[in-house]
């Protein structure tokens, strides 16, 4: 019985290994890992919070728990535009934290367990320090992201 | 004896606890004797039960029970060495661990009626240790616990030269009975304490004729200490039984000394209800009552988390703007009935969550004891308001990072006792545990007055760790401190028993974290070393006052309100030299935060007569904030920011936390405190 389970429970982690759901920011598809998604939801009021990194949004009340909200584009150093209604909000665990994405546009879950994976280039610069891999997936260009660099900054203490 | 008053509130723990094993306990026994043998599991689970009766009854210092629940282990460690020694005994071992069992429940019971145990179980120990050396294999039934008795007493050592060795002369309450047995109990217990002990009549446990002459005689016990004399005269102290005891210093004519006020009292304690236990017990036979139940936490947490609910749906119910200018006395007669019935509620859900942290301290005490003792130092632990109560979470969180900070003051912290004195410090080392509710967040502090930390030590370990992020000239005080809560950083060059494998601070800060503390270390060389850990009452509901600045809705606990009021006249408000904004208000001047500019909100209100002013004070400052507009009083509940946040320190900028309002909006709740703080 206990087997089982287990063996489910594993089946459903295997079956999400290796498939990332993208997201576009401007033109651009990114990719996080599915694992660390928990849902999809449409921007709720954001309540700002002052003497936070300027991507850093605010809080949602997210269904009773309070979670911050950052915004990917600022995150990345580009500029902010207004939300409309194709905008959403990832929520994503991370280190038993609930963490609210804010993107443009969701597109769609792709699997990469067979598509070309390239890492980054090294650049010398910052702007590919959140990325895990460059992946091609029918000719589709996906910039995968790497969870732990991204949040990495908020995580360390000192 | 008489218990100690601050072990009272572990008292019920206790009883609960005992009685919770006593009952499993029976029930393996009925078990077993069924199946007329002992299954590996349960000869492990009535050794590991014993072994928790020995040591918290220990702990609650009732002798006889820990003795007797001793006897009990002991018998089991063997069979658990070699079960095949069982077939010996078997009869006879069931009968002895039901009556010991039968035993322990009657003095649990007098523990609960009077407050301590009085019993003397040492018929059933010496026939537990006659049982342990038949299944040994050692000893004829008539010569009970030869083996240990040899051991105990050491007659075949070599006496050493008198000159070393302290005699004390014993003796028992009048009508105690079985003095060669308390004898026995009392030189045993002093083993452990010396090296070397010799008691005259030798071997009193033997020889139940020799009652008659320690009666007569006294207990002359001959000693040589391995600490101090005054330990092993403690420890005489603290036995049951014992009606005066007299040093001799090998002084033929002792001026006989009365026993100090404590055995006295403890003398009188123990005597007088002494009649009326047994009959309670036998009236009430394992018939122990509980007052005490135990709930899971994680229903507790939904019990919390609903009244939180029902807190704020009562809010939007009574303040619903649809009810908004009807006049509605009945209803509003109803919903302040409702309003202390939610408040009482509160209260009692909050207070169920609630435990003192005086069994945290207490259990520091052990650890400072045992390790003073083997690490050669002397320190003294004290410890201030262990009646400050926390959440249960909060509570079980800190256990481990206390004993990790506790273990480190004393391994590293507190120098040995010659380089104290050399140092010009007093020799007997002192680590302080505090303990304070400031402003819904718990403060304790612990301070030892040893060598400090090194920051040279600390930088070039760092250095050598590779785990500096910025150039070292630039590291304050402060951040070098902060460097041993790193990971794998640890200052001390060996591993020792207690601390130094490099995941002690780290782990400190993590379990700290997790229950959404602070940790802050501060030292000076010789000086000392200070661990400030700051933790939020994880959910309170508090009265809160909603003001906005710009578009967010702030709350402020109406606690640390003093008045609110609006500026009038311009005279009120004046500059000093900084040109930092005072208001002059009764003839005395308070400076003025504005929140707009505190925090950066965008706001159309910021001149000061068209905004609100409100007063707000704490222990020792007051100040007045400006914001733009009163809402109204709202009870909240408050939730600590996200754990993400934490690194930000929101705290600082004068902000507690966040609270869901009515309509499902967050509000955040302002930091009198901290406000006031930054002010100056």
């Amino acid at each position: 019985m206990s087997i089982d389970v287990k063996n489910i429970a594993e089946d459903a982690l295997d079956d999400l290994k290796g498939r990332y759901l993208t997201f576009f920011i401007d033109d651009t598809c990114y990719g996080i890992e599915l694992l660390y998604i928990s849902e999809i939801i449409s921007v709720l009021p954001v309540t700002h919070i002052p003497g936070l990194p300027v991507y850093f949004k605010g809080v949602i009340n997210l269904r009773g728990k309070v979670a911050p909200v950052i915004d990917v584009r600022l995150k990345f150093g580009q500029e902010e535009r207004p939300y409309d209604d194709k905008t959403c909000i990832i929520i994503v665990n991370i280190s038993d934290m609930q963490v609210g994405l804010i993107v443009d546009m969701v597109a769609d879950v792709v699997s990469m367990e067979n598509a070309l994976r390239n890492p980054p280039p090294e650049t010398g610069r910052n702007g590919d320090r959140y990325l895990a891999s460059i992946a091609n997936v029918g000719g589709k260009v996906i910039l995968n992201i790497d969870c732990e660099k991204f949040f990495q900054s908020d995580l360390r203490l000192y | 004896m008489a218990i100690d008053p601050s072990m009272e509130p572990m008292l019920e723990v206790f009883i609960y606890e005992t009685t919770t094993l006593l009952e499993q306990l029976d029930e393996i026994l009925l078990e077993s004797e069924k199946s007329k043998s002992f299954s590996e599991d349960s000869i492990n689970e009535i050794f590991r039960t014993m072994h928790t009766i020995k040591g918290s009854s220990a702990m609650m210092e009732f002798n006889g029970i820990s003795t007797l629940a001793h006897a009990v282990e002991d018998v089991f460690f063997i069979i658990r060495e070699d079960p095949a020694r069982l077939s010996n005994v078997n009869e006879a071992l069931f009968d002895l661990v039901f009556q010991a069992s039968d035993f322990l429940k009657t003095e649990v019971e007098s523990v609960q009626n009077n407050g301590e145990a009085t019993k003397d179980p040492g018929g059933m120990i010496a026939e537990l240790k006659r049982l342990a050396a038949i299944m040994k294999g050692e000893a004829a039934p008539a010569a009970p616990a030869q083996g240990e008795a040899a051991a105990a007493a050491a007659p075949a050592a070599p006496p050493p030269s008198s000159g070393d060795l302290s005699r004390v002369k014993i003796y028992f309450e009048d009508g105690c009975q079985m003095e060669n047995i308390r004898a026995f109990m009392l030189i045993s217990q002093l083993k452990d304490l010396c090296d070397h002990i010799e008691s005259i009549p030798a071997n009193p446990e033997g020889d139940s004729s020799l009652c008659s002459e320690i009666i007569k005689n006294g207990l002359i016990i001959d000693f040589k200490p391995t600490g101090s004399v005054d330990d092993v005269i403690h420890a005489i102290e603290n036995s049951v039984n014992i009606k005066t005891y007299e040093m001799m210093d090998n002084d033929p004519a002792p001026a006989p000394a009365e026993a100090a006020p404590a055995p006295k009292s403890e003398e009188k304690s123990a005597s007088a209800p002494a009649p009326a236990a047994p009959a309670a017990a036998n009236a009430g036979a394992g018939k122990v009552k509980q007052s005490l139940v135990s709930v899971n936490q994680s229903k507790l947490d939904q019990l919390m988390d609903l009244v939180g609910e029902i807190v704020t749906s009562e809010s939007m119910v009574v303040g619903n703007p649809e009810l908004r200018g009807l006049k509605l006395d009945n209803f509003h007669k109803s919903a302040r009935e409702l309003r202390k019935l939610t408040d009482e509620l509160q209260d009692v859900v909050m207070s169920i969550r609630m435990v003192p942290l005086s069994g945290v301290f207490q259990k520091m005490n052990r650890i400072v004891r045992d390790m003073c003792k083997k690490l050669g130092k002397d320190v003294d632990l004290v410890t201030e308001g262990g009646d400050t109560e926390v959440d249960k979470t909060i509570n079980e969180a800190i256990g481990d990072p206390f004993m990790h900070m506790i273990r480190n003051s004393m391994d590293h912290g507190i120098e040995p006792v010659e380089e104290r004195r050399a140092k010009g410090k007093p020799p007997r080392g002192r680590i302080t545990i505090a303990a304070k509710n400031v402003g819904g967040e718990i403060v304790i502090t612990i301070a030892d007055d040893g060598q400090g930390l090194d920051t040279e030590a600390l930088m070039s370990k760092a250095r050598a760790n590779g785990i500096l992020t910025k150039p070292e000239s630039e590291y304050t005080d402060k951040e070098i401190f902060g460097l041993i809560m790193l990971p794998g950083f640890s200052t001390n060059k060996e591993v020792t028993e207690f601390s130094g494998r490099g995941v002690g601070m780290d782990v400190v800060r993590q379990n700290l974290e997790k229950v959404g503390g602070t940790l802050s270390i501060d030292s000076k060389k010789d000086v000392g070393t200070t661990f400030t850990i700051k933790i939020p009452l994880t959910l309170a509901i508090v009265d809160g006052m909603e003001l906005t600045v710009g578009d967010s809705v702030f709350t402020l606990p109406i606690s640390s309100i003093k008045q609110s009021f609006k500026v009038s006249e311009d005279h009120q408000v004046i500059l000093d030299t900084d040109g930092t904004e005072m208001i002059m208000l009764r003839g005395q001047c308070f400076p003025l935060i504005r929140l707009h500019q505190v925090f950066g909100i965008p706001t159309q209100v910021t001149d000061l007569h068209e905004g609100i002013i409100m007063q707000i004070e704490n222990s020792d400052k007051v100040a007045c904030i400006f914001a733009d507009e009163l809402l109204g009083e709202q009870q909240v509940v408050v939730k600590p920011f996200p754990k993400f946040l934490t690194k930000y320190e929101l705290k600082q900028l004068g902000l507690s936390g966040c609270t869901i309002l009515g309509d499902g909006s967050i509000s955040l709740i302002l930091d009198a405190n901290n406000l006031l703080n930054s002010s100056h």
